[in-house]
């Protein structure tokens, strides 16, 4: 049953869900163990073992409904006793009653026979019970051969074989274009034959052939249904291109959540790491008990020299103060949304914007989420959008109002293209707001070379600045955020 | 995968299988539902396999769905001892995992000194005394100066334990990166000692709140499981179970009520600790009708932020009318897979949101 699972998790990996081969390994077993013939018992177990990320899940059920969709319910009428061919030729994962053939074996490998769920299922013909397991129970039946190298049985009904050249264990049962024309008989009776060399019970290929026979006139209509299928899985949703994103929706699509999610992991990482759990020896603090003892041990455990530590040092603060016009629109949302997620290696992150005005939105993000105040205030709904940006009445209104943003433990960020049309600059606050603060960062989207280039009074603030990023993409915010995270917690050993 | 290879790892399998009573899936559901604990097939299958796989199970879900509760009905229905261990931040080895006894060390040392002294008596030159003292060294360091912190516990035990790690996703990723030993192997390497390798391997459940991503490596180690909000006649079952004083007009009335606010867009929906917590108040006022003013007092138990109060509020007439099959509402309206798909939207927004706030 392997095969089929194996296909199965290579499905998964193309449509973006990672599985290891640990986790395919893994899968077989948990299948060996909870037994395929309830199909939701099998999609749970696949999904606990294979799908360990809470957002593919959705992705995972669509997937699995598709592959294994094949034989559907509606097909037939004949009640005649559901599922016998089944229970009989495949045994359930209990072993119970395994054929003669595979006592070699001795069929730990359950049956994969997921297509049928016969207990709710509309009952279906006879015919197609055993084309069914021709496509399915064949696949087990031959893969509890001892002898790997042994080939005689390989005409099965390995249909994919033409969909997919490179698979391993394709057979040799090649479909033309329209597979209606094609003669199957042959390739039965040679399979047939196969079993038999095989030793397997003769019972139970006399059932299989019944059945068999029976199926070939349905055979034509389930391959088509099959490449139906195959046609499906192969073209995942890209075929169909997604409409575009709305425009007025400032929402982060998926790839760009992701690429986010990575520089996030990256960071907080990289500052676990900087920010070791370990309590560091101090000058100051309480007496270490352990440590104390150790250390003194060469004097007889009397503490002469007491250890002290001490707990965490506070935690940095962070301002950040975004220009919300169009120009840089694009980068302001990553940085907010960055230093947000950073949130809490901070002890206080206060977030301002302004476009001529500046309003603080650190209140209103704890109160909503950050995406739906990044909305909102490109919207307009909290600052005028529409006017031309004023950088020297934003540094103003932040230098009366919010002075107390800025202390010696904060790290204030900038971020704009310094275009302040003509306005005042009023450069003096900024130097006023670098002597306050512990460092002053300004990220531009602009390249050096094109400050010269009309209004831009980034050479009036650059030199003020300790540090002027310019920030064009995710790569290049993520670099920076990495060196602000390491500078500020560079001395805290 | 060599057919041959996966025959021999399920052969090892089936002789390493413990005592557990858990035989079939069926027989999970009912041996946890004897426990008081309502559960559909889907989450008893994941119990199954990791008990039959000895593989951790990695729990995720919203706040309040049952996710330690479910642990701790695994070890009762085992008949396991339970032990847990709360991560916080800043959770170290020392007290996941053990700590030596410094100050009991010391003690025994001064204690023994005669001793030691008077062993040392005989020897000739000091070279052979620290050859003597150097076989004798791992006196000092033996499991006897170990204090056990959760996890080595439950690795040697002599009974086989459930081991819950609580809320994993408050520890550091560096705690992970220990764990993972543990998680794969059940075993604990301790310098001093060697490898402790568990006698039964524990069945470990770890739960997570999705705060943050959990790394791969741990994730590849365990069972998934997500728990999401139960389905209507589930959600009954459980509050007739856990509050059998409820009336069930009310009850159905409760449910119906809160699988309403959960479709609404709130900060903090409400989950089934919450809708418990409700039905026992309920039954303390004595209730025997939800009525505006009552549920407009007693909202505070189920949501958490005001915001998300004073929303539900707005609407609760709408709310109510239509739960009281007077007025049918557009939930109500709505067709089943339509009200499924919304559900599964929600819970997708939940499972996929990152610590925004």
């Amino acid at each position: 049953m392997d095969v089929p699972i194996t296909r199965f998790v290579a499905l998964l990996k193309h449509h973006g869900i990672a599985v290891s081969p640990a986790e395919t390994i893994d899968a077989l077993q948990a299948l060996a163990l909870a037994g395929v013939d309830d199909r939701e018992t099998v999609r749970v177990t696949l999904r606990s073992t294979l799908v360990k990320q809470c957002q593919a899940i959705a992705e995972f059920d669509r997937l699995f409904d598709l592959y294994f969709s094949l034989p559907a319910p509606s097909h037939g009428a004949a009640p005649e006793a559901p599922g016998d061919a089944a229970v009989t030729l495949l045994p359930d994962a209990s072993g119970a009653d395994v054929p003669a053939a595979a006592e070699g074996a001795r069929a730990e490998i359950a049956p994969v026979e997921i297509d049928t769920d016969r207990t709710t299922r509309a009952p279906v013909t006879p015919e197609y019970e055993g084309v069914d397991l021709s496509l399915f129970g064949q696949h087990l039946l031959l893969q509890q051969r001892k002898d790997p190298g042994q080939d005689g049985y390989k005409p099965t009904f390995h249909v994919n074989a033409r969909h997919n050249p490179g698979m391993p264990g394709g057979g040799e049962l090649s479909l033309g274009d329209s597979g209606d024309e094609i003669d199957l008989g042959g390739a039965v009776e040679a399979l047939l034959a196969d079993l038999r060399a095989l030793e397997v019970d003769e019972a139970l290929l006399e059932q299989l052939e019944a059945r068999l026979a029976g199926g070939l006139t349905r055979l034509p209509e389930l391959l088509r249904r099959y490449r139906a299928r195959e046609a499906a899985l192969q073209h995942p949703r890209t075929a169909a291109p997604a409409p575009p994103r709305p425009r007025r929706s400032y929402r982060f699509s998926d790839h760009e959540r992701r690429q986010m999610d990575e520089i996030i992991r990256r960071l907080g990482r990289q500052m676990r790491g900087a920010l070791s759990y370990r309590r560091t020896a101090n000058r100051r603090g309480r007496i270490n008990v352990s440590r104390t003892i150790r250390g003194n041990l060469k004097y007889d455990g009397v503490p002469f020299f007491p250890v002290l530590s001490n707990q965490r040092e506070e935690r940095p603060r962070l301002t950040v103060i975004c220009d919300v016009s169009l120009s840089v629109r694009t980068t302001a949302r990553f940085m907010l949304h960055l230093v947000y997620s950073l949130q809490s290696l901070f002890s206080r992150v206060r977030s301002f914007v302004f476009v001529s005005d500046l309003a603080e939105i650190s209140t209103e993000i704890e109160r909503s989420s950050l995406e739906e105040t990044i909305d909102r205030v490109f919207s307009g709904e909290i600052i005028n959008t529409e006017e031309n940006s004023n950088y020297g009445r934003a540094l103003e209104i932040f230098y009366e109002r919010y002075r107390s943003a800025a202390t010696s433990r904060t790290t204030l960020i900038i971020l704009g293209d310094g275009r302040g049309n003509r306005n005042p600059p009023n450069a003096w606050i900024l130097e006023e707001l670098r002597r306050r603060c512990k460092q002053v960062i300004w990220l531009t989207p602009e390249s050096r070379g094109s400050w010269g280039l009309g209004a831009s009074d980034m050479p009036t603030y650059a030199p003020i600045c300790h540090k002027v990023e310019v920030v064009r993409n995710l790569d290049q915010l993520g670099r920076v955020a990495e060196n602000l995270v390491r500078s500020s917690f560079a001395n805290r050993r | 995968m060599q057919p041959e290879r996966f025959v021999t790892s399920i052969a090892a399998l089936q002789h390493t299988e413990h005592t557990s009573v858990f035989e079939t899936i069926d027989q999970v559901v009912t041996l946890l539902r004897q426990q008081r604990y309502i559960c559909d097939r889907k989450l008893a299958t994941v119990i199954f396999l990791a008990l039959k796989m000895n593989k951790p199970v990695l729990i995720e879900g919203p706040a309040g769905v049952g996710k330690t509760e479910l642990a701790k009905t695994v070890a009762r229905a085992l008949n396991r001892s339970l032990i847990r261990l709360q991560c916080y931040e800043g959770l170290d080895e020392a007290r996941a995992l053990y700590e030596w006894e410094y100050g009991k060390q010391l003690l025994y040392t001064q204690i023994l000194r005669e001793k030691i002294g008077s062993l040392f008596a005989e020897m000739e030159d000091l070279r052979a005394a620290v050859e003597y003292l150097r076989q004798h060294e791992d006196v000092f360091f033996s499991e006897h100066f170990m204090v056990r912190r959760p996890i080595l516990q439950a690795i040697a035990s002599p009974e086989p334990v459930v081991l819950l790690i609580d809320e994993i996703d408050r520890a550091e990723e560096q705690f992970e990166a220990f764990l993972l030993e543990v998680l794969s192997d059940f075993q604990v390497t301790v310098p001093e000692i060697g490898t402790i390798v568990a006698r039964h391997p524990p069945l470990v459940c770890i739960t997570g709140n999705n705060t943050r991503e959990l790394s791969d490596a741990l994730k590849r180690r365990c069972l998934h499981l997500a728990i999401g909000y139960p389905d209507e006649e589930r959600e009954l079952e459980i509050i007739r179970l856990k509050v059998p004083e409820l009336r069930e007009n009310l009850a159905r009335q409760v449910v119906s009520l809160i699988r309403r606010i959960r479709a609404m867009d709130l900060r903090k929906a409400p989950s089934i600790s919450e809708t418990l917590d409700w039905a026992q108040a309920l039954v303390l006022l004595n209730a025997d009708q939800l009525n505006r003013e009552l549920v407009e007092e007693t909202l505070q138990l189920i949501l958490k932020y005001d915001r998300d109060v004073q929303q539900v509020s707005a609407q609760l007439p709408m709310l109510l009318e239509s739960g009281n099959g007077t007025a049918r509402l557009t939930f109500d309206n709505m067709d089943l897979r339509e009200q499924q798909e919304r559900y599964r939207t929600n819970e997708r927004a939940y499972f996929s949101s990152r610590r925004e706030e």
